[in-house]
């Protein structure tokens, strides 16, 4: 018998088969040609013809080969025609690889899907981690939500929470039962002096128990002890970690050295950890409070501010309750001072969080609502695609592939497509976040350690895969929900285009014509807002105008004289440098949010019951202030050179305190008491009146104020240089600080800013939201409008045989238009109506957010809505127009 | 029917329709290639005709997309013949694809008047 693996094998040889596989390979085909040999044998052939025979099988060697080489192949199908085993992972693994082939293939479809998931992804996660790092990280403290913050309340004085006074917070400490421990701290700030430039340090006086209260521990050294926190003990302080670094180059040996903070020697005895911060990241140094005896007896000099951590177990509630009875006694017990005066406590994240919660989750749910409209995109496009597919999935039902199996694999198609868009868009997040940090407010001290940690990644995650999932399900629910048998005889036309189809498409365009209503009236009401407070008249001019703080030290400048002759001379010296029109010192500039207050007697009038005069803000300033910032005199003189603590006590005061205080008399020589009156001299005469400046805000509503000369009175010290300048403010700010040097080569000069830049702080809040909402609404109109696009050029794409016939038939060009426009346009109403329903219910969540404008403004509506309708107009207009443009002749050969 | 057509049926059909031939032949019973070549060339009454050349291939591809699976079996005094039976996946696709035959032939048959001549 010949040899007929021999044959085999060198028929195969070419092929490079694997060793065993070519063996069996060759014993099979071995044995076939054995048995039509031995059949050709049997029916009577010779020995020749038999092994002709059997070769002849075998005589086709290329198409063999080439038959061999295909079938070693993996198969080229995908998987899905069978359906019958669920190897889950294989399954999806190959899904996978027709996905990425699919999408590869497609690439314009991919890439717009991607741009429009990465923008709403991408906004999502970039707002996500800023109320990831504001509103959900805890605070850097130990158990932070037994934190509080405690105050007075003098709700009937304009003051829901005040700071309290030294004794009232002593009382409490010594008289509450639901406290482990209470601490109080106080603004106060520092010259440093010795190595280096001078410099302003920012920090706090805090009681000792305030450090074990917060549960940090330091990093270097110890805390304050209890006896470092009484009056006359030796002077401590400690360091902020940025401080050690910066200006001691982080130093291991700081510990017990001594720093000179205006002028006097301070023992370090202690650095506090990198990551602490109290309360503001700006926080440079912390002393013993140590109450002087004066001090904890006061009840008039409203300043601290009180942290308190609640004992376990203890409710917010059941401390307010301890607090108020507290409080409602020392009413009884000091009524002079104490009387409608009681006691609030606030969360700490409360109160460090401020207000910007709101904005940030009215944002949160902005971003929520652009990916929506993303989802409803990206849904249009599949579907569109799945019609083209109709053709391919009825091949593989007809295969016998399960509908279950094939939305699986068109899942497994969105899903991919949504994890790329998330990819891409924590791309834009990571951007985004850089600016967006820009935009944050200074007061929210958590803002600067914004970043993407591993919860904005889960996030980001989820949200690309419950994306995927949301705008993949319509689609892939519709394509396998079709009569097979029509797909095949139809030839492949479109089996979305009419029923249910073109409804899906139509909701879609409704829905984020909704959605985009409701986020555009929304950034519509914040705009109109903003610019409202834009447009508040300050009370001065902004422009050119450069200012800068410079705090006395006070052992060095202890008296009114000197701080006089210090203060004359800094204006004069400042006045005298080109480019200078003016210059003068205030005690708290315009827009800074702080300042001073003081109760004043009116003459002729009955005096109010104790602790209850009216409140005046109240500055010190140098007598050109009015002119330097511009602030108009109404009435009377301004306050000049020649008041002097030997000339007749004077102030000026604003239009509001005028009004309030003599209304329908003339204000201007009538006196006013601001202490005491045992001498006519201690009366304060009015000689003049401005108009109002906004001292706590453009939005804070007008309080009486007034105005006193540095040279008269030193109650607070004037700490704030403005200088009107005749060019750029900035370009002048290292000659002015290089003027102070000339006085006092040892005095900090700092916050050197324009107060334009001063005002932008002020609003901050207010631009940050009003401009994200902005993009982000933007960013839904494009993409609702490009929606809108692709549904009317399907849409008009597919009746150009109607249109055609029509036009054919002698149809007007409007007509068409028309007919094409009217559907387009039908759906856009549906969607504003029902978008102008939700923005009714949605906007007023916003209220906080408003000012000048109510959340349902008519005109924002109206004005939206109409925008709104122009841009739909338009984006159905264009395809529309392409459609009349057809010619009929090749319309009707369109089939 | 004219040698022509027959010769052209052989080829072209042939290509088309292997599968299912293939297919149907192991549906109710494992078989060895060789037996699917004879049953093929027996029930066509030799019309339709594989050679090792071309039947050996078809098995390995339907085998590699998992429609049957083939196995070694040795039975007593014989050499050991690779059976291939269907697999479920492999009954799901000849159901489909006998059906789109069918229609295939309906169709050829109304258009030609076979059926009614």
């Amino acid at each position: 018998m010949p040899d007929w693996k021999e044959e085999v094998r060198r028929r195969l040889s070419r092929l490079n088969l694997e060793p065993a596989h070519e063996a069996e390979i060759v014993e099979e085909l071995a044995q076939h040609l054995d048995d039509v040999y031995e059949r050709s044998l049997k029916t009577g052939a010779t020995e020749a013809d038999a092994k002709r025979a059997a070769l002849k099988e075998v005589a086709d060697t290329d198409v063999m080969q080439r038959e061999m080489r295909r079938s070693q192949k993996p198969a080229q199908e995908p998987p899905v025609a069978g359906g019958g085993r669920t190897d889950l992972l294989l399954d999806f693994l190959n899904d996978l690889r027709y996905a990425v082939r699919l999408q590869r293939k497609n690439p314009g479809f991919t890439i717009v899907a991607v741009i429009a998931l990465a923008l709403g992804i991408g906004a999502n996660t970039a707002i996500f981690s800023v109320v990831n790092t504001v509103l959900l990280n805890p605070l850097p403290y130990k158990e932070p939500e037994r934190l509080v913050l405690a105050w007075e309340e003098n709700a009937k004085q304009g003051y829901p929470q005040d700071t309290p006074t030294a004794a009232n917070f002593i009382d409490w400490r010594n008289q509450n039962q639901v406290f482990e421990g209470m601490a109080a701290f106080t603004p106060t700030s520092f010259n440093l002096t010795g190595s280096g430039d001078p410099e302003r340090l920012i920090g706090r006086r805090v009681s000792a128990s305030l450090f074990p209260l917060l549960g940090v521990d330091p990093r270097l050294g110890r805390v304050f002890t209890a006896e470092e926190d009484q009056p006359n003990s030796e002077r401590v302080v400690l360091l902020s970690y940025r401080l050690w670094q910066r200006r001691f180059g982080g130093d291991a040996g700081i510990v017990g050295k001594t720093l000179t903070l205006d002028g006097k020697g301070y023992r370090v005895v202690g650095v506090m950890p990198s990551r602490f911060q109290f309360p503001t990241v700006f926080d440079d140094v912390w002393v013993p409070i140590a109450f002087s005896p004066r001090e904890a007896a006061n009840r008039d000099a409203h300043f601290l501010q009180v942290l308190a951590r609640l004992k376990p177990g203890v409710t917010l509630t059941q401390a307010q309750a301890d607090m108020s009875t507290i409080a409602t006694r020392l009413q009884q017990q000091y009524p002079e001072t104490n009387t409608g005066l009681g006691a609030v406590i606030t969360p700490l994240h409360e109160h460090l969080v401020g207000d910007i919660k709101p904005a940030l989750l009215i944002l949160l749910g902005a971003v929520g609502m652009v990916l929506l409209i993303a989802c409803a995109n990206v849904a249009n496009l599949l579907l569109a695609r799945a019609a083209v597919r109709q053709k391919e999935i009825a091949v593989r039902v007809a295969l016998g592939a399960r509908r279950g199996r094939l939305i699986r694999q068109f899942l497994t198609e969105s899903v991919l497509l949504s994890l790329f868009g998330g990819l891409v868009g924590l791309a834009i997040a990571y951007g985004g976040l850089a600016i967006l940090k820009s935009f944050i407010p200074d007061n929210i001290s958590q803002g600067r350690t914004i970043s993407i940690d591993y919860k904005v990644l889960g996030f980001t995650l989820l949200v690309s895969l419950a994306t995927g999932l949301i705008f993949g399900f319509a689609p892939a629910i519709q394509s396998v929900r079709f009569n097979q048998n029509e797909t095949l005889k139809e030839g492949g036309r479109d089996a979305a285009t009419g029923g249910s189809g073109k409804r899906l498409r139509g909701l879609l365009v409704v829905a984020e014509v909704a959605i985009s209503l409701v986020l555009l009236i929304g950034a519509g009401l914040l705009i109109n807002s903003f610019l409202r407070v834009r447009n508040i008249d300050p009370g001065f001019r902004t422009e050119n105008l450069l200012t800068m703080r410079i705090i006395l030290p006070s052992p060095k400048y202890d008296t009114l004289e000197s701080k006089s002759v210090f203060y004359t001379d800094l204006v004069n010296r400042v006045q005298s440098l080109p480019g200078v029109r003016s210059a003068a010192v205030i005690t708290n500039l315009p827009l800074y949010a702080q300042g001073n207050s003081i109760g004043v007697g009116i003459e002729g009038k009955p005096a109010p019951p104790a602790g209850q005069e009216p409140i005046v803000i109240t500055r010190i300033i140098s007598p050109g202030y009015f002119d330097t910032m511009s602030i108009p005199l109404l009435k009377g003189r301004q306050l000049t050179d020649h008041d002097t603590n030997k000339t007749p006590n004077v102030i000026v005061i604003s239009e509001t305190m005028a009004h309030r205080f003599w209304p329908g008399e003339e204000a201007v020589g009538k006196r006013v008491s601001l202490g005491p009156i045992e001498k006519a001299e201690d009366w304060f005469n009015v000689i003049g009146i401005v108009k109002d400046v906004h001292q706590y805000g453009l939005t804070a509503e007008l309080q009486p104020q007034m105005y006193l000369t540095y040279r008269q009175t030193d109650f607070f010290e004037p700490r704030d240089l403005v200088v009107k300048t005749d060019v750029d403010p900035k370009s002048l700010a290292s000659a002015v600080r290089k003027a102070v040097w000339e006085i006092d080569k040892d005095q900090p000069v700092s916050n050197i800013r324009t107060m334009e830049e001063i005002l932008g702080a002020s609003i901050a809040r207010e631009r940050f939201s009003m401009l994200l909402l902005a993009i982000f609404a933007s960013v839904a109109l494009v993409l609702a409008a490009v929606g809108i696009y692709g549904v009317m050029s399907y849409s008009v794409a597919q009746r150009t045989h109607e249109i055609g016939i029509r036009m054919a038939l002698g149809a007007q060009t409007s007509a068409v238009l028309k007919l094409a426009v009217g559907y387009g346009f039908k759906l856009v109403v549906i969607g504003i109506a029902i978008g102008l329903i939700a923005a009714l219910a949605l906007t007023r969540v916003m209220s906080t957010l408003l000012f000048g404008v109510t959340p349902t403004d008519p005109m924002t509506f109206t004005l939206i809505s109409l925008l709104l309708v122009a841009v739909a107009a338009i984006a159905s207009y264009i395809p529309a127009r392409r459609a009349t443009r057809v010619n009929p002749i090749i319309a009707l050969r369109y089939e | 029917m004219p040698y022509k057509l027959s010769q052209m049926l052989d080829r072209e059909l042939k290509k088309g329709s292997a599968e299912l031939l293939i297919l149907s032949l192991v549906e109710d019973q494992p078989r060895h290639g060789y037996d699917i070549g004879n049953l093929i060339e027996q029930r066509s009454r030799g019309r339709l005709r594989f050679n090792v050349a071309s039947l050996y291939p078809l098995l390995y591809r339907l085998e590699r997309r998992g429609w049957i699976q083939g196995r070694w079996v040795e039975k007593a005094g014989q050499r050991r013949r690779r059976y291939y039976r269907l697999t479920a996946e492999g009954r799901k696709v000849l159901a489909a694809q006998r059906h789109s035959w069918q229609e295939f032939v309906e169709a050829i048959n109304r258009i030609t008047g076979i059926e009614h001549a």
